[in-house]
């Protein structure tokens, strides 16, 4: 116990904190400028000074650690004039250019000047000049106006590990600068923002279209982006968003936010959107009333309904779409229409993952704390770069290497260069035996335990020696053993899997010998999550193979529960995979297809024969913002509301159920709302007057969500296993090595997950575009030289189904013979280039041996944002 | 890029030191060497081969006075005009450069043969006027005898 006195008050202290930290515990407030919560203790701004008895001279309250008996005084005249003359100094360079400043109004040195400063300086020299820098395309400094607290550059490099600004030059020339000068070409994070006191560094997005005060409402929602789940703070200004912010303590991101979550939310006011109902009548999509597109859809999936059965109608869900509305989907799909053909693009990998790795250890494997990892001691990751797919989660990693922790990663993580000195980068298609390498050596040292039966009987024969594994993959057997003993000794290891491994060919092995290595470890699983609610809408039932709350739909005893539930009979058999859909419209067993939230014909592999697929349905119904490539071909399109004007819930990838709220109205109807008039009018109605009827309906039905309320969620209690009952691990596994057969190709294509870009919506957002306007080829510098190609030149890329012609990108922090383009882009588009191959447990895409044939194409002109058709608001 | 034999000679400075960031300062050094000044392209070099994010290089580099922040002749004479120097005539001999090598205090000659800095003290009082010719060190400057050192250097 430690006692301190501040300004006569005692304050009893479980352990040593900062003096400013026990005086603001106690409700006394110390003026600081370069204190940040979130930062390393800095001590440079001397805002902080008290006395402090028996101390000579002034002390700093944010460095000093409280010791017992210490007495402190935060409120003399000796301070009040040391804080005047600090701010007088402060003020020497200093515009006080407030009138015409965004910051005014959430200035701390306006705010502190007006508190203690002095009214009027006694410096008679010229302020330093520094124009103003717009030559980036979101950030805008201005270093006239800089304190030079640092707070930024410890946040860049500190936390978010960018390390892209430093502080330039000293004294009375320091100013912070990117490294080279004007453009920031960084992760555009915008944490700096979050932290400056002043009004140096801040965004272009709205500049001068508001002030603080005028905003007319703040509203704390979730992130519509990644899995991650950040809190975000929207302030809006007449219905329209005008920025997003992060909050302090918040559960997952703590006050950081990434590039997507803080300036993509522009998509929600896009002019783009769509805002009638349309339907198809003489080949051409026409605006029509609400009922009478409901009418159409009921008419027409009743008509095929009775034609071809309940099992020729076929439902895609969301996962960018929220618990709610994704529950009442299924409900529509198994209730209304019958059937349990209902699935997501999670089925490209995060579903098939989970379930495999959840059959082994249980429901919930995968489901934990984010914010554990910066604390464990050994993060393995392996299958693509957490930094780009789930950057919160990516300055976890960061994190935890700073703190003394390794990471270790399988082949080269751009995100992660300076922060991992053990890479294993085998040559390509050799994974598998590495991994084997990796087993049967972790074997060597641990020995099996005998807990887990089921998954020891399938890694007992691997047996791969090391010369072969050092042989096969190319890589050296110092860095083999330095990985494997930091990975055998690791006391609270990570692991964590992208979907590039998911997405390769034996992708079920590779989960086997990853899920042994976890055993062998005594690790943690974390599955990394490209969309806000994947996870959500699994739970919820949208899967073919699973009922709400994760149950397998083919034990009758499990499904009993819901037949009572829901006053239906289901089929007994699981429904059709997304690609089975795809497979069944071709081929003329699908006749109607229902899409909410989702654009299977840009966001599936191999898009031409989606589209060929999806052109042979009698009927397809699309929901959503905008007129995406699916809803080009549909029947009838319904416009739905975003994320922003809705309420509800998502779950993260750590399955933590987080509340959504409304941030802005719209005239329209959430998703649950659409399809609960469409099957009401199809003789099924569904009870629910908002979305908080639906979850208590939820909460009812699945055995995962039992007596969970809006009012649990919104106290942070809807933290995984709820109250629910999680169904245990230790089945049987069955597994796939995949062919082994590899293509000789001189290039391969793989799919590029950028971290400005999700697709859909981010396309739609003109920060994102503007930081990330065009889809590239990403090579190496060894491919550009022998393409002879150079930043700036285009390629065109062929494989046996398409071609596209891109310009290249030449990616320093990358090497080997792959070639990436990322999925994001109208018309340009990776997947559209994509064959696969289904890797037959986990029923999603193999797509890591494509081929391509690549010539140079004619040089590229760049392509004007402000002249862009889908950014223009 | 840098040369083989520069980058080994990095490394080799690297090694020398516990932590990256700590061999920064002589890593730029020879950075600046091999490219005349600290360029982007030098801090990107040294970036690249010590491993450490390319804005805290330049950070540090930044910090620096006597780095060379632009480009400057082959040639860099710094010569001394504090109170010693300067009563013993430091400022004539500032002028005689000028006059004969179109040299001014922060300007490179046409042809890129020199450049003149005016530097601080540099501890030679009881033999001034003094000046340094890149890490050579001369005193009791006279305007001949500049003429005489200058000629050794192309």
């Amino acid at each position: 116990m430690i006692t301190v006195t501040i300004n006569e008050k005692e304050i009893t202290l479980e352990k040593p904190i900062t003096v400013l930290e026990a005086a603001r515990s106690a409700g006394i407030s110390i003026p600081t400028l370069c204190y940040h919560p979130a930062l390393e203790r800095y001590g440079g701004c001397r805002l902080c000074l008290v006395e402090v008895e028996k101390m000579p001279r002034l002390q700093t309250a944010c460095t000093l650690m409280t010791a017992d008996g210490m007495i402190v005084r935060t409120e003399t005249d000796a301070i009040a004039g040391v804080r005047r003359g600090i701010l007088e100094f402060l003020l020497i360079n200093h515009p006080l250019d407030c009138p015409y400043c965004d910051k005014a109004g959430e200035c701390e040195l306006q705010d502190l000047v007006e508190k203690y400063g002095p009214t009027t300086g006694r410096f008679k020299e010229k302020k330093r000049k520094m124009p103003e820098s717009l030559e980036d395309a979101i950030i805008v400094r201005n270093m006239e106006r800089c304190i030079v607290c640092t707070r930024c550059v410890r946040m860049c490099e500190g936390v978010q590990g960018a390390s892209a600004i430093a502080v330039m030059e000293r004294g009375g020339h320091s100013h912070i600068e990117p490294f080279s000068g004007g453009k920031y070409d960084c992760e555009y994070c915008g944490n700096c923002i979050s932290v400056c006191p002043v009004g140096a560094i801040m965004s272009r997005m709205h500049r001068h279209s508001y002030r603080p005060w005028q905003m007319t409402d703040q509203v704390e929602t979730i992130c519509p982006y990644c899995g991650v789940g950040c809190t975000v703070t929207a302030q809006v200004r007449d219905d329209a968003i005008k920025r997003i912010i992060p909050k302090l303590g918040s559960p997952v991101n703590n006050g950081l936010l990434c590039s997507r979550g803080r300036f993509g939310y522009e998509f929600v006011g896009n002019r783009d959107r769509l805002t009638r109902p349309l339907i198809r009548k003489n080949g051409v999509l026409e605006e029509s009333t609400w009922e009478e597109a409901i009418h159409r859809v009921t008419q027409k999936l009743g008509e095929i309904k009775e034609k071809y059965g309940s099992s020729s109608v076929a439902g895609i869900a969301s996962p960018r779409c929220t618990n709610e509305d994704n529950y009442v989907f299924q409900k529509f799909m198994r209730v209304t229409i019958g059937t349990h053909n209902i699935d997501s693009t999670a089925r490209t990998g995060y579903a098939g993952a989970q379930q495999f790795i959840e059959n082994i250890f249980g429901q919930g494997a995968t489901a934990n704390i984010i914010s554990g990892i910066s604390r464990s001691d050994v993060v393995f990751v392996v299958g693509g770069d957490p930094t780009t797919v789930n950057p919160i989660l990516g300055l976890q990693i960061r994190a935890c290497s700073r703190k003394g922790g390794a990471v270790l990663t399988l082949g080269k993580v751009s995100g992660l260069r300076y922060f991992s000195p053990h890479a294993l980068d085998p040559a390509s298609f050799t994974e598998t035996v590495l991994l084997e390498g990796i087993v049967t050596e972790l074997k060597n040292r641990k020995e099996l335990s005998g807990s887990h039966s089921s998954l020891e009987s399938n890694i007992k024969d691997i047996a791969v020696s090391v010369e072969d594994v050092i042989k096969e993959c190319k890589i050296r057997e110092d860095d083999f053993h330095s990985f494997i003993t930091l990975l055998s000794e690791a006391s609270n290891p990570v692991l964590i899997i992208g979907k590039e491994i998911i997405q390769s060919n034996g992708a079920s092995y590779k989960l086997l010998l990853l899920s042994a290595i976890n055993y062998l470890i005594n690790g943690r699983i974390y599955l990394l999550s490209e969309r806000a609610n994947e996870q959500g809408l699994l739970d919820m039932g949208c899967a073919s193979d699973l009922l709400p709350g994760s149950r397998p739909v083919e034990v009758a005893e499990l499904r009993r529960r819901y037949e009572r539930a829901w006053h239906v009979t289901l089929p007994d058999k699981p429904g059709l995979t997304l690609f089975e859909m795809i497979h069944g419209a071709k081929e003329g067993s699908v006749r109607a297809m229902y899409v909410m939230g989702e654009n299977p014909l840009f966001n599936l592999p191999n898009s031409e024969n989606v589209k060929e697929a999806l052109g042979n349905l009698d009927f397809l119904v699309v929901q959503d913002l905008f007129m995406t490539e699916t809803a080009e071909s549909a029947d009838v399109v319904l416009p739905a509301l975003s994320w922003a004007e809705k309420e509800g819930t998502f779950t993260n990838m750590e399955r933590r159920i987080q509340k959504l709220r409304k941030v802005i109205s719209r005239a329209g109807k959430e998703d649950w709302r659409i399809i609960s008039d469409v099957s009401g009018n199809m003789g099924v109605s569904f009870p629910y007057d908002s979305a908080e009827d639906v979850f208590a309906e939820i909460s009812k039905v699945s055995p995962l969500h039992r007596d969970l309320t809006y009012d649990d969620i919104e106290e942070g209690e809807a933290l995984w296993p709820f109250k629910g009952e999680p169904l245990r691990g230790g089945m049987e596994i069955s597994c796939n090595k995949g062919d082994g057969a590899t293509e000789s190709g001189k290039y391969f294509l793989a799919i590029d997950r950028p971290l400005f870009h999700s697709g859909t919506l981010s396309r739609k957002s003109s920060a994102l575009m503007r930081l990330c306007p065009e889809a590239v080829a990403r090579i190496s510098s060894t491919t550009a030289a022998e393409l002879s190609v150079t930043d700036g030149d285009s390629i065109r890329i062929s494989t046996r189904i398409g071609s596209l012609s891109l310009p290249v990108f030449i990616d320093e922090a990358y090497d080997g013979s792959l070639i990436k383009v990322s999925n994001n882009f109208r018309g340009k588009g990776v997947f559209s280039l994509m064959e696969y191959s289904l890797d037959p447990v986990l029923k999603s895409p193999c797509m890591d041996n494509v081929i391509i044939e690549i010539e140079k194409s004619d040089r590229h002109v760049q392509r004007d944002p402000k002249n862009d058709s889908e950014v223009k608001k | 890029m840098l040369n083989e034999t520069a980058i080994k000679e990095l490394q080799e400075i690297r090694s020398k030191y516990p932590s990256a960031r700590s061999a920064l300062l002589p890593a730029i050094y020879v950075a600046q060497r091999e490219f005349g000044w600290l360029s982007e392209e030098a801090y990107e070099a040294v970036s690249e081969v010590l491993g450490v994010p390319k804005a805290i290089a330049r950070g540090v580099g930044a910090f620096y006075a006597m780095y060379k922040h632009r480009p400057m002749g082959r040639n860099i004479i710094q010569l001394c005009t504090n109170v010693s120097c300067m009563i013993l005539g430091a400022e004539r001999l500032a002028d005689y450069l000028k006059s004969h090598y179109g040299l001014v205090p922060g300007g490179t000659t046409e042809d890129g043969r020199f450049s003149l800095v005016i530097m601080e003290c540099i501890g030679a009082c009881g033999t001034a006027p003094a000046m340094l010719v890149n890490d050579e060190f001369y005193e009791n400057l006279s305007e001949q005898y500049i003429e005489e050192i200058l000629a050794k250097f192309t």
